[in-house]
């Protein structure tokens, strides 16, 4: 039950632990943008790619995220990763140019198909890192407050931030607790004879009959508890209630989103000047210009 | 003064099942200690809902600081009682000790800034001073339940119900609870407290015991007079408290302990030191 390791809180006192929640999620989503712009020029696609697998694995450094955690939790992707070469290089596509090896005179493997999974599955690996330094620096709870500030104008239209904001961090500290409590309904029925791990679908399926419907009807109670309990302490959520926690934008972070909106605006400015075309070459050839190689390779 | 008080109070869950509180009445002067013991079923814990106004009495009359509870009131009346509950687990609800203790403060809106202070001022009297920032998984019940105990002081209630606080925590976590419970009591004695339990030992720190028996209020006193009769206690279903136990079996062997307050005199009578 203890085997949830993809983004689990890692309590370090890093810069990135430090920098405001809403801050985070905001660079997240300007550079998991700029992961996804593609230039022309397939070379200069993959250099900017390469630029930042390098650069986020030292931003993992600067966070302390353990890459054995990463690794262990991109495990369940090598399925997704191999289902996306097999699609792009077995798919025949009409713009693919650059021949590999030709089966017949209808069928052959392209360079182009290779290179398109390849980025693609890179591009995947950058958004888990991306995604990965965001869970582990940042506690869940946190987290929901800065949905919930994110959320905030939707009061406009009646959307119930509040109340989501606070069903969603009640589910999250119940987590750990409900999970207990599996653990002990699956021993308390093991230790009535209900086998978990062996036997047909069938079977599998009536031992978790026996789990869940216990775990059910225990957090049904848990949540009426729970309901009286806030009730008690004079919970009113139509009323206002002052806030304990303050999310504070502090020098880190102004760091932070700086670094952010100038990797972001670099990688926008090429790939605009990518798409409306330079004077002279038509298209940004960023490799050819660092390694001094003549256009055209 | 009255602090609570209940003329002819009968409840049940639904119209055709029967009453588990059956005209119960009766009354808690300001800054006293009482119990209400009875055992499984007795109701006990019906009537802290009732008293919280989570539940509403089908006959009677509930008084709080001599204002009628009413669903006008109840917001109000409310302000002035602290609750504590069974299950340690189902009344966290912030994400870490201090969030637990603010959430009170952030429904009475109390400004950010007295907020620390307050958090702080209340773990410390609780002995969780030092866990502000840990999460409830890491924390033993009976820790949970002192901070459930500060989470309710916090609020500066008048009124402290603990509905059998201790039942679900081990010997150690009990004797801790018991322990701080007399301390507050000793720290500030304007404070009303109603403890439910079916502890005893627990009942017997109080100034008065109530007795209940399937829903009917059986016998009300002193604890050593309701404690006293073995016959009584026992068509009641409760134990004796282990002291009066002792000093009952002492006396029925012709050991005079009569003097004797607590487990100190009466080995001091056994086995004289001197």
């Amino acid at each position: 039950m203890n085997n949830l390791t993809f983004g689990r809180y890692s309590p370090y006192n890093t810069f990135t632990h430090k920098l405001d929640p809403r801050n985070k999620l905001f660079i997240l989503v300007l550079l998991i943008v700029s992961i996804f712009l593609q230039f022309h020029i397939w070379s200069t696609t993959i250099l900017i790619s390469a630029a930042f697998l390098i650069l986020f694995i030292l931003f993992m450094l600067i966070s302390k995220v353990s890459f054995i955690q990463l690794f262990k939790s991109m495990k369940s992707m090598w399925f997704l990763i191999f289902f996306i070469l097999v699609v792009y290089i077995f798919i025949p596509n009409n713009n693919y140019t650059h021949e590999w090896y030709r089966f017949n005179a209808h069928y052959a493997i392209y360079w182009d198909s290779l290179y398109q999974a390849g980025y693609i599955i890179l591009r995947i690996i950058l958004m888990f890192c991306l995604t990965m330094i965001l869970t582990s620096t940042t506690k869940p709870m946190d987290l929901t407050y800065a949905f919930e500030w994110y959320m905030t104008p939707l009061k406009i239209v009646r959307f119930p931030v509040h109340e989501t904001a606070m069903t969603l961090s009640i589910a999250l500290r119940f987590i750990p607790t409900l999970l207990d409590e599996t653990e002990r309904i699956m021993k308390a029925q093991e230790s009535r004879g209900v086998d978990f791990a062996h036997g047909g679908l069938g079977k599998k399926f009536k031992a978790i009959i026996s789990l869940i419907i216990p775990l059910f009807v225990s957090a049904i109670q848990r949540s009426e508890e729970l309901s009286d309990a806030m009730e008690a302490r004079g919970y009113d959520p139509r009323a206002k209630r002052t806030k304990y926690r303050k999310l504070t934008f502090s020098w880190r972070d102004a760091i932070a989103l700086l670094v952010a909106l100038a990797i972001f605006g670099g990688v926008l400015y090429l790939f605009i000047m990518d798409r409306i075309g330079i004077p002279n070459e038509q298209y940004i050839r960023l490799f050819e210009w660092i390694f001094k190689i003549n256009p055209g390779f | 003064m009255n602090k609570i008080e209940l003329k002819n109070i009968s409840f049940s869950y639904s119209r055709d099942e029967t009453e588990v509180v059956k005209h119960v009445s009766f009354k808690v002067r300001e800054g006293s200690y009482v119990s209400v013991v009875g055992h499984n079923g007795s109701g006990k814990s019906t009537l802290a809902r009732l008293i919280i106004g989570l539940l509403a009495p089908n006959e009677g009359e509930i008084y709080i600081d001599d204002e009628l509870l009413t669903n006008k009131s109840v917001r109000k009346l409310r302000q002035k009682i602290g609750l504590v509950f069974q299950n340690p687990d189902n009344q966290f609800i912030g994400a870490t000790v201090e969030d637990d203790i603010a959430f009170g403060l952030e429904n009475r809106r109390i400004p950010r800034k007295d907020m620390q202070e307050i958090i702080n001022n209340y773990a410390k009297r609780v002995g969780m001073d030092l866990f502000l920032t840990k999460e409830p998984s890491r924390l033993s019940g009976g820790q949970k339940q002192r901070v459930a105990i500060a989470g309710a002081l916090a609020l500066n209630p008048e009124i402290l119900i603990l509905d059998e606080a201790t039942s679900m925590l081990d010997p150690k976590g009990k004797s801790d609870i018991r322990g701080l419970i007399n301390e507050m009591k000793k720290n500030n004695p304007n404070l009303t407290i109603l403890s439910i339990t079916h502890d005893v030992e627990e009942a017997f720190d109080s100034d008065e015991v109530l007795v209940l028996n399937k829903g009917e209020l059986a016998y009300k006193g002193k604890p050593k007079e309701v404690f006293a009769n073995r016959k009584v206690l026992e068509s009641l279903n409760l134990e004796m408290p282990f002291i009066m136990d002792l000093k009952d079996k002492l006396s029925k062997e012709g050991i005079n302990i009569d003097n004797c307050e607590n487990i100190d005199d009466i080995a001091e009578v056994l086995w004289p030191s001197k």
